[in-house]
Order: structure tokens, then C-alpha cells, then sequence
């Protein structure tokens, strides 16, 4: 794949439509992709025929991958794909001018052909970050080529067009975030203040979402409309419970009790179980995974609610969402005994009241 | 924290510390008063103090046939929204084990649909009974702020509950933190107002019972 | 004594306490109250109002400030601020108002005209509240401040000075001497010694003298060992009902005292409500253990003379009614015992729609029928009695509590009602088989 991508790279003049041409793409698979893209996207059915004519004008497109405090599960899902498919030519249109784990170059030449393409597309490229970024101790918890995340973040977003927050690290900060958070990471979205930052948050995001909203870009030239928390509304618009197809389950009450019971071989709604659809907004329970084969819930359990802010440390993701995340058994024994002293406490008080009036006779 | 975080975890904990702090003084206080012992011969034949006592409790279930037709719409009303809160609180599957998370016992729940048919004619049978405290020239004389704070804090987790439910108003998690947060409220509120009938009926029913059972009189 | 300005509601004062010593002594008298059960029943009001319902004087009326639990807004308030469970912490932030003068004066219509105790309320209250007796306890903090009709003020005076509000006790022997020339009957009174102490309601002194002489005509057939005593004759107990428990007490001791005095085993009360409430179940608490004499109703007597068949009665075979005194049957535990005496007496009973522990009050109980302020209340209650009474379409109209008997005949005559209340001991010595 790196030769592929280095090779065409190098062609940077080439429409998308010229590239998918060459590799044997008709112009009616590429409108229906078009059209495909602009459904998922929730587009109206106008906006298909745009969005394939803008598409096919489209020029390269520079990117700047930066990866910080991650696993690199997000590029994984993003590249792994079951057959050649039109996302990857729309990966492969991209100049992914940085990205440590698909790019050629390694050290002084890769920062070097960073800094080259940041100043060829001035203004122009996007910036994808996958990975928190650690703020404590000046950042040293991770650094490249002897520059902190902070710095390399700050220099590389300064003249990008727009920056896309990849994956829940990226986004909200992920696990390196949780609780105790020992290197202070926070998401990217705290740190660019003055660029347009698009969250595709999942750990990891779903490749359609991200196909989608790079699609977004080249086709329009602007970024999607996005929900409060940043993210393309059209991926993340609505609750993996509302399009669950266990949805009739949940509503006449039939639930697996556990992962082995009747309920669960049945296929029963996984609420009890832990399931966190109901308070999670991503494409899953539509757009599936790995070309639509299944996604967690379907292959037999509930969903973590990985898409979401601090999903690590919200209870169990075993424990009902409805269920209290307190143990509160030390506080409410406290609390009884702090009862029974205060009220035997206010009936003595009252019984000297009472007894002072008795007396006054 | 998110506003769900926060009402999942140390607003509910917190309310319930309320919640049993406060009852428990309250009953204790009342409990703790002195008895004044009916040194009265009782009359022949007259049940023990605690079976005189528990059959009030139990007959003031039901007003008596003479009272029934001038109080049916109270009596009814009543039994329509405690019937239907007992059904929505204990027969909602979220709600069983929210309440199987804190004290570790669950039963069966029942369909989502139901609960949520049961839940809407609580709150119409709610709105009754402001509407009757609201114009009823009784309702209206007897009833202070303490009345109306309980029928909201009784009403509120209804109404958040089905918003929740059905994804009305903002976003499910949105909603579901207010619910929960307005039951958390209902928690705080209950042992400073009315809503302690829930425990004290039983006492006040009994030393009733028991006083007039004494007598030969079954009230 | 004060009358309030024409605007004002009215009230009576007694003393010449100031409004700040009045409302101290009101709480005084409101706050010893307080024992576990009062406190339950002032905890546990759900506010449903329900207790209008069961109140004769709110049917009567439609007006809601005769609702039961409302009359009872001051005592509340005493108890919500000085002895409730947050008592210390509304007294602290001053989160409840105290009880004010005015508040005291405008209840006094509400603790004292138009509530009879007869209980009613308690009986559909769904939390098992005891307003009855709760409105009895509030009625002794506003006797302390001073704060009642003055006919019940007048009748308290008078008994503290007589031992009765209608007769000095010193007057008993020669009154029955004279009710007994009248009606030809022989009344043992002041034996030394006697099995059974009979005591009247003042009534029997005055207006009713041919029940105290019918109650002697049957204790003579029956040949029993009694008397009547000047120490200890009247049972009707004003104390109990204006709020006087010093009074209450003195007068209990009066009638337990001379029983035991004279030896007797029983002290047969008259018909009258308030004596049953009084000193069959309130007397012990005043001596602090049970009594050691026991404690009888007339009609509860005859219905175990009748039963045993130490006395037989005529059968009178027609149509009857009763009228349950409340202190006596939904307060008193008596509903089985006139229904005895009537069957033996051959009445062809037609109950009234509303009966026994749930029959309504003659609205004349807990000193309503002595408060002239109350009359028009009163006969708008006798109206409700008079058509459920013809509704029955019996003939004859039974009752077995003196003071009713007065209140019902005040309305039979003030609405030139066709019937008259009759004494059921009287129906019984008029029908003394031989």
C-alpha cells in the first residue's frame, strides 16, 4: 500500500475523476457511490449529482496525519478494507504528505516532507489528528523527533484549512484521558481554538464516517454541519437504540439477562447486559462494520458507547444504564444512623418542651 | 462529568442519603414521643391492640360504603395514580435495575409499551388531582406551597420519565439525566412533606384502629 | 364579655389575659397535647380533603372552611413549630410563623360552633386521622388562653362552683326528693352504702325528670342495692367538652370517688354521650390505672337486664328509628346495645340511611347545642337528620343520649317537625312487662 500511495501522490495535478477513470472506474459506479455517500450522509437526493460532479473535479487534496498519544487502531479501521473499494481510491486520491504508519520517509525526511507540504498547501491541507495530546510536565510523555505533540500540533494547525479530530482520543481524549489521566491528555478540540475542528469520534470510528466527511470536503469545500460535541450529524445524528434492530425487544420488555440465557441465543434486547445504544450517537447500528457484516450488538453484545466523551469511566459496561453508577451503602447507612440520632435527638427535645409545660402547673 | 454522570452518580447517591436521613428522623422523632397508654378496661371481647390496629389499616383501604359516593373521585383518582406509579416504578425494566444496582434484588419487568401507556394516564391522573386542589374550594382552602412542591416532585419523574421515554424535547441522554436528576429531587423532598404518608399511613391508620378496637368499635 | 366589632368574625373571650399571654397559654395547653399519637395524626394529613365529606356541617353548608382537618390550622401550626420533628430547625430559621392572637380568635368559631367531635371525620379520613380527637385537644389550649363561647364559659363557671352546670350538688337531695313525689317513685340518694352509683345528665334535674324517674323505677324492680349522691350525681362532664381538663378531672373524681366511697361495683351513667366518652374511657387516665369500679351506660344496663331476663318489657310493635349518639356508638363502641333493648321491645327497626358508627351527628354534641351563636348551623344539620328520619317512614323516633334529644327536639320544634325524639329508657320503663 505505501508504494501505491507514494506513487500517487506524486500525480498532483489529477482530478479524482481523472484518477478513478484511469483505474477503471465507470462514471456510473462513481455516481452511484455519489449517491450512496450522499444517503448515508443523510443529503438531500439533489445533493448526490453535486456531490459527484464536485467530487470528480476535485483536486489532490494535501493531509497532514499526525499521530499522537494513540494505538493506531484508527488507522487499522480506517485502511483495512475487504475489498478494494471506492474508499480506498478516495484514501489513495489524498496526499498523505505525514503519516508515521503509512508513509515511507522516517525521521528528519518524513518531519521534512511535513513541513514541505505545509508550506506548498498553505492554507489549503488538512490536518488528521488521531490521539490525545499530553499536557503534563510540558508534554514530554510524548515527543517526536524531540518536539512535544503540543508544539508539533500548534505549528501544523496554524495555516490548515480545517483539522479532523480521528477517533475518541482525538476527540475527547480517550483513554489516556481517563481517570487518573497521569499525562494530562487532553483532546485536540482544547488546544485548536481558531480552526474548524470535525470529530469523528470511535474507538475506532466507523471508515464510512470518515470516507464520508473527507468526501464532504473535497466535494463542497466546506466541512458538514456538525452536533454540539463536533461531529458530522449525518454519522452521528442519532442513537445506535433508536436504529437498533433489537429496538422491538426494548419495547415489549423481552431482555437477556445474561450473555448465555435463552434471552441472549434469541436475540434479545442487551439493556440489562449493560448496553449503552441508548445514550450513543453513531452510524453502527446502519452502517455496520467490516462492509456492513455486523457491529457489537449484533454479534451478541451491548454497545460500549465508544463514540461518546469519558465512555471509560461511566460504570461498568456491564451495569444497566439506568442503574445508579454510586455505591452508595457506606453514605446511606451513615445517613440512617445520622437519622435515628437527629429524630431521637428532636423527640427528647420535644418531650423537655412538653415536659416544661406539664410542669408549669 | 456530564450532566448524566453526575445524576447516575453523586446526585442520586446524595438524594438517597437525604432521603433516609430524613425519614428515619422523622419517624423517629414522632415515634420517640411519649405514649399515653389507654388505662381504660377494654371492652368485652375487643380484639388485641395489634390486630385492632392492623384492621384499620387494612379497611381504610376502601372508604366505607356510606362515604363512597361523595368521595369516588378522590378515591378513584388516588388509586389511578398510586396504582400507576407503583406499576411505572416497579415494573419498568431501567427502573428494576436501577433499583437492582443500589440494593442487589430484581424481578421480571413489564413490556416498555405498556409501562409507557400505564405512565401517560398516571400523569392525566395526576393533573386530575391538581385540578382538583387547584379548584376544588376544599382542595383549595387545605392546600399550601409544602402541597404543591409534593404533587411536582411526584409529577416530574413521570413527565421526564415519559419526555425520556419517547425522545421528546432534547436528546435521550439529556432527558434521562433529568429524569433521574427529578428523581433525585422526588428523594430529597420526600421526608419533608406529605409524600412521608407513604411510611406514616400505616402508624396513623394503626393508633386509630388501635385506640377505638379498645373500644369495641371498628373504625 | 368582649364582643368583637361587627366586621370581625365572632368570638368571646374570657379573663383578662393580653393577646401575648393568651397565645402563650393557648400553646401551653396545645403543646402538652402532643404524645406520639397526636404527632402521627399531625404528620400524616395528605391534604385531600375527604374529611369534608363525612362533616355535617360542611354538607350542610357547602362552605369549605368547615372542612374537619381546617378547623384544626392552629394547633398545627403550634405543632409543626414546638414539637414537630423540624420543629428545631423552622424555630431557627424561623421557617414556620407562629401561632398568631387573630388566628386564635377567628378558630374559636370553627374548634367550637361548628365542630361536635362526633368523629365522623375520623371515620373517612384514608390516613386513620383522629380529627375528632385532636379538635377535643386543641379545645384545651383555647380554654386556657380564654378563648371560648362564653355559654360554655358561663356552664364551666357554674360547674366548677356546683359540681354541675345546672344544679348545686348541695340542692341533689331535695330536687330528686321532689322528682321522686312527682312521678311516684322512690330514689334511694346519699346512701352510705350501695352496689350501684346512678348518676344524670343535668337535664334529668331539670327538663327530663321523667327519665331519672324511670331509671329508678327500673333499678326498683330490678331490686338492686343503689343510690344517687350530692358528691357525685352529675355525669355530664362540661371539662370534657370546653377544653377544662382541671375541671374534666375534678369531675370524674367526683362521681369515681363517691362509687368507690359508697362501695359500689357499678356506676351506671345516664343517657348521655359525653358522660360514656368521659368517664368510661377518659376517667382512668386520671387516676393512672385502671378503675376499680366499672363504668356503665343506661342503655348498655337495660340491654344486659333485658338480655339476661331480669327484666321483661312489653312488646310495642310498631315502626322505630334511631338516632346513634356519636359518643356513645361511633366513639363509644355501643352500636349493638339500644339495637337490643329496641328488638326486645318489639320496634320493628328502620334504620336510618346513615347508621350506627356512621350516623350523623344531632349537631347539638361537644357543647354546640348549649352555644346560642351556633343555633343556624345547627338546624341546618337537624334538616339532613329530620329527612333522613322521614325517608325511614317509621313512626317512632328513639334515641338514647339526653343531649341529642334536646338538640333534635329544638329542630322538631323549631320546623314544626311532626315527631319528637323519645328516650329509649323511657320507652322501656313506659312498656315494663307487670
Amino acid at each position: 500500500m505505501n508504494e501505491h500511495v507514494t506513487a500517487i501522490s506524486k500525480r498532483r495535478d489529477e482530478t479524482l475523476g481523472d484518477a478513478l477513470s484511469r483505474q477503471g472506474i465507470s462514471r456510473r459506479a462513481f455516481l452511484k457511490y455519489s449517491a450512496y455517500l450522499a444517503s448515508i450522509m443523510a443529503l438531500p437526493p439533489s445533493a448526490a449529482k453535486v456531490m459527484a460532479e464536485g467530487l470528480a473535479k476535485a483536486r489532490r487534496q494535501a493531509v497532514i496525519w499526525l499521530s499522537f498519544q494513540e494505538c493506531t487502531g484508527c488507522t487499522e479501521s480506517l485502511t483495512r478494507s475487504f475489498s478494494p473499494s471506492l474508499e480506498d481510491l478516495i484514501f489513495d486520491f489524498i496526499s498523505l504528505d505525514y503519516h508515521h504508519t503509512l508513509q515511507a520517509a522516517s525521521g528528519e525526511a518524513a518531519e521534512a516532507a511535513r513541513r514541505q507540504s505545509m508550506e506548498e498547501n498553505k492554507g489549503k491541507y488538512i490536518v488528521i489528528v488521531d490521539g490525545s495530546v499530553p499536557m503534563a510536565d510540558g508534554g514530554i510523555y510524548s515527543m517526536i523527533a524531540g518536539q512535544t505533540n503540543i508544539d508539533i500540533l500548534a505549528e501544523t494547525v496554524e495555516n490548515a484549512a480545517a483539522v479532523i479530530a480521528v477517533g475518541t482520543c482525538a476527540a475527547f481524549g480517550g483513554l489516556p484521558f481517563a481517570n487518573p489521566n497521569p499525562t494530562g491528555a487532553v483532546p485536540v478540540s482544547d488546544l485548536v481554538k481558531n480552526k474548524p475542528v470535525i470529530n469523528i469520534p470511535g474507538c475506532p470510528p466507523i471508515p464510512e464516517a470518515m470516507a464520508g466527511t473527507i468526501a464532504h470536503f473535497l466535494a463542497f469545500g466546506k466541512i458538514p454541519e456538525l452536533d454540539d460535541l463536533g461531529r458530522p450529524r449525518s454519522f452521528f445524528g442519532e442513537t445506535i437504540h433508536d436504529r437498533c434492530y433489537r429496538r422491538p425487544f426494548y419495547d415489549r420488555g423481552m431482555f437477556a439477562k445474561s450473555f448465555d440465557d435463552e434471552g441472549a441465543r434469541e436475540g434479545w434486547c442487551l439493556y440489562e447486559v449493560g448496553c449503552k445504544g441508548p445514550v450513543t450517537y453513531n452510524a453502527c447500528a446502519t452502517l455496520k462494520w467490516n462492509g456492513g457484516v455486523s457491529f457489537p450488538i449484533q454479534s451478541g453484545h451491548g454497545c460500549l458507547g465508544c463514540s461518546e466523551p469519558n465512555f471509560w469511566d461511566r460504570g461498568s459496561f456491564y451495569k444497566p444504564l439506568s442503574a445508579s453508577t454510586a455505591a452508595p451503602g457506606k453514605t446511606i447507612a451513615a445517613a440512617a444512623a445520622a437519622g435515628a440520632a437527629l429524630g431521637a435527638g428532636a423527640a427528647m427535645l420535644a418531650r423537655s418542651r412538653r415536659n416544661a409545660h406539664l410542669k408549669k402547673d | 462529568m456530564d450532566l448524566l454522570d453526575f445524576a447516575r452518580g453523586p446526585a442520586i447517591e446524595f438524594s438517597l442519603a437525604v432521603f433516609v436521613l430524613g425519614t428515619i428522623w422523622r419517624l423517629a422523632a414522632v415515634l420517640l414521643l411519649p405514649r399515653r397508654g389507654d388505662l381504660s378496661k377494654a371492652r368485652e371481647g375487643a380484639p388485641s391492640r395489634v390486630s385492632g390496629a392492623m384492621g384499620t389499616v387494612f379497611r381504610r383501604m376502601w372508604p366505607n360504603k356510606a362515604f363512597i359516593h361523595r368521595t369516588i373521585f378522590t378515591t378513584l383518582n388516588s388509586y389511578v395514580f398510586h396504582l400507576g406509579l407503583a406499576i411505572v416504578v416497579f415494573g419498568f425494566v431501567p427502573h428494576i435495575q436501577f433499583i437492582h444496582g443500589l440494593f442487589g434484588v430484581s424481578w421480571p419487568g413489564l413490556p416498555t409499551n405498556f409501562i409507557y401507556g400505564v405512565g401517560v394516564i398516571t400523569l392525566v391522573s395526576l393533573f386530575a388531582a391538581l385540578a382538583r386542589r387547584l379548584f376544588h374550594p376544599v382542595g383549595r382552602l387545605l392546600s399550601g406551597v409544602s402541597d404543591y412542591i409534593s404533587w411536582f416532585m411526584t409529577a416530574a419523574p413521570v413527565l421526564t420519565g415519559l419526555l425520556a421515554t419517547s425522545h421528546l424535547g432534547a436528546r435521550y441522554e439529556t432527558l434521562l439525566a433529568i429524569h433521574i436528576l427529578s428523581v433525585a429531587a422526588f428523594f430529597i423532598w420526600f421526608p419533608f412533606g406529605k409524600l412521608m404518608h407513604a411510611f406514616l399511613f400505616v402508624f396513623s391508620r394503626g393508633a386509630t384502629g388501635a385506640r377505638f378496637s379498645h373500644r369495641g368499635v371498628n373504625v | 364579655m368582649s364582643t368583637a366589632q361587627a366586621t370581625a368574625p365572632a368570638f368571646d373571650s374570657q379573663g383578662k389575659l393580653g393577646n401575648e399571654e393568651r397565645v402563650e397559654e393557648a400553646m401551653h395547653g396545645f403543646v402538652r397535647e402532643f404524645g406520639v399519637t397526636a404527632a402521627l395524626h399531625m404528620e400524616s394529613c395528605v391534604r385531600c380533603g375527604m374529611c369534608a365529606e363525612a362533616c355535617h356541617f360542611y354538607l350542610a353548608t357547602g362552605e369549605a372552611k368547615y372542612t374537619p382537618v381546617y378547623k384544626l390550622e392552629p394547633f398545627r401550626k403550634a405543632y409543626k413549630r414546638e414539637m414537630g420533628p423540624f420543629a428545631p430547625i423552622y424555630r431557627l430559621l424561623n421557617l414556620a410563623s407562629k401561632v398568631t392572637i387573630e388566628e386564635l380568635e377567628n378558630w374559636q368559631e370553627l374548634i367550637y360552633d361548628s365542630c361536635t367531635m362526633c368523629g365522623r371525620c375520623t371515620m373517612v379520613c384514608p390516613m386513620g386521622i383522629d380529627i375528632a380527637e385532636l379538635v377535643k385537644e386543641a379545645r384545651h389550649g383555647m380554654f386556657r388562653a380564654g378563648l371560648i363561647p362564653e355559654r360554655l364559659a358561663l356552664m364551666d363557671r357554674t360547674a366548677k362552683a356546683w359540681s354541675s352546670p345546672a344544679t348545686p350538688a348541695e340542692d341533689l337531695p331535695d330536687i330528686v326528693e321532689e322528682i321522686a313525689e312527682e312521678h311516684g317513685v322512690e330514689i334511694p340518694c346519699d346512701l352510705e352504702k350501695a352496689d350501684y352509683l346512678v348518676t344524670v345528665a343535668p337535664a334529668e334535674l331539670g327538663d327530663h325528670t321523667k327519665a331519672l324517674a324511670d331509671a329508678a323505677k327500673i333499678m326498683n324492680k330490678l331490686g338492686l342495692s343503689w343510690t344517687m349522691h350530692q358528691e357525685g350525681f352529675d355525669a355530664s362532664n362540661i371539662g370534657f367538652i370546653d377544653g377544662d381538663t382541671d375541671l374534666q378531672e375534678r369531675l370524674t373524681r367526683n362521681i369515681i370517688d363517691t362509687a368507690i366511697k359508697i362501695g359500689a361495683h357499678t356506676v351506671i351513667l345516664p343517657e348521655c354521650g359525653h358522660a360514656y366518652g368521659a368517664a368510661r374511657w377518659e376517667a382512668a387516665r386520671w387516676y393512672g390505672h385502671q378503675l376499680p369500679v366499672r363504668i356503665i351506660h343506661m342503655t348498655e344496663f337495660l340491654a344486659e337486664v333485658i338480655g339476661r331476663g331480669d327484666l321483661k318489657v312489653k312488646p310495642i310493635g310498631e315502626t322505630g328509628t334511631f338516632h346513634d349518639p356519636c359518643q356513645m356508638v361511633r366513639r363509644g363502641g355501643l352500636e349493638a346495645a339500644p339495637r337490643i333493648v329496641m328488638k326486645a321491645l318489639g320496634i320493628d327497626l328502620h334504620e336510618l340511611k346513615d347508621t350506627g358508627n356512621l350516623g350523623f351527628c344531632c349537631g347539638g354534641g361537644g357543647g354546640v347545642v348549649s352555644n346560642q351563636r351556633a343555633t343556624p348551623l345547627r338546624y341546618k344539620v337537624f334538616e339532613m337528620k329530620m329527612r333522613q328520619v322521614d325517608d325511614t317512614g317509621a313512626k317512632r323516633f328513639i334515641t338514647s343520649c339526653g343531649q341529642c334529644r334536646i338538640t333534635l327536639d329544638m329542630g322538631a320544634k323549631h320546623f314544626n317537625w311532626d315527631k319528637r325524639p323519645e328516650s329509649l329508657l323511657e320507652m322501656v320503663a313506659d312498656n315494663l312487662a307487670d
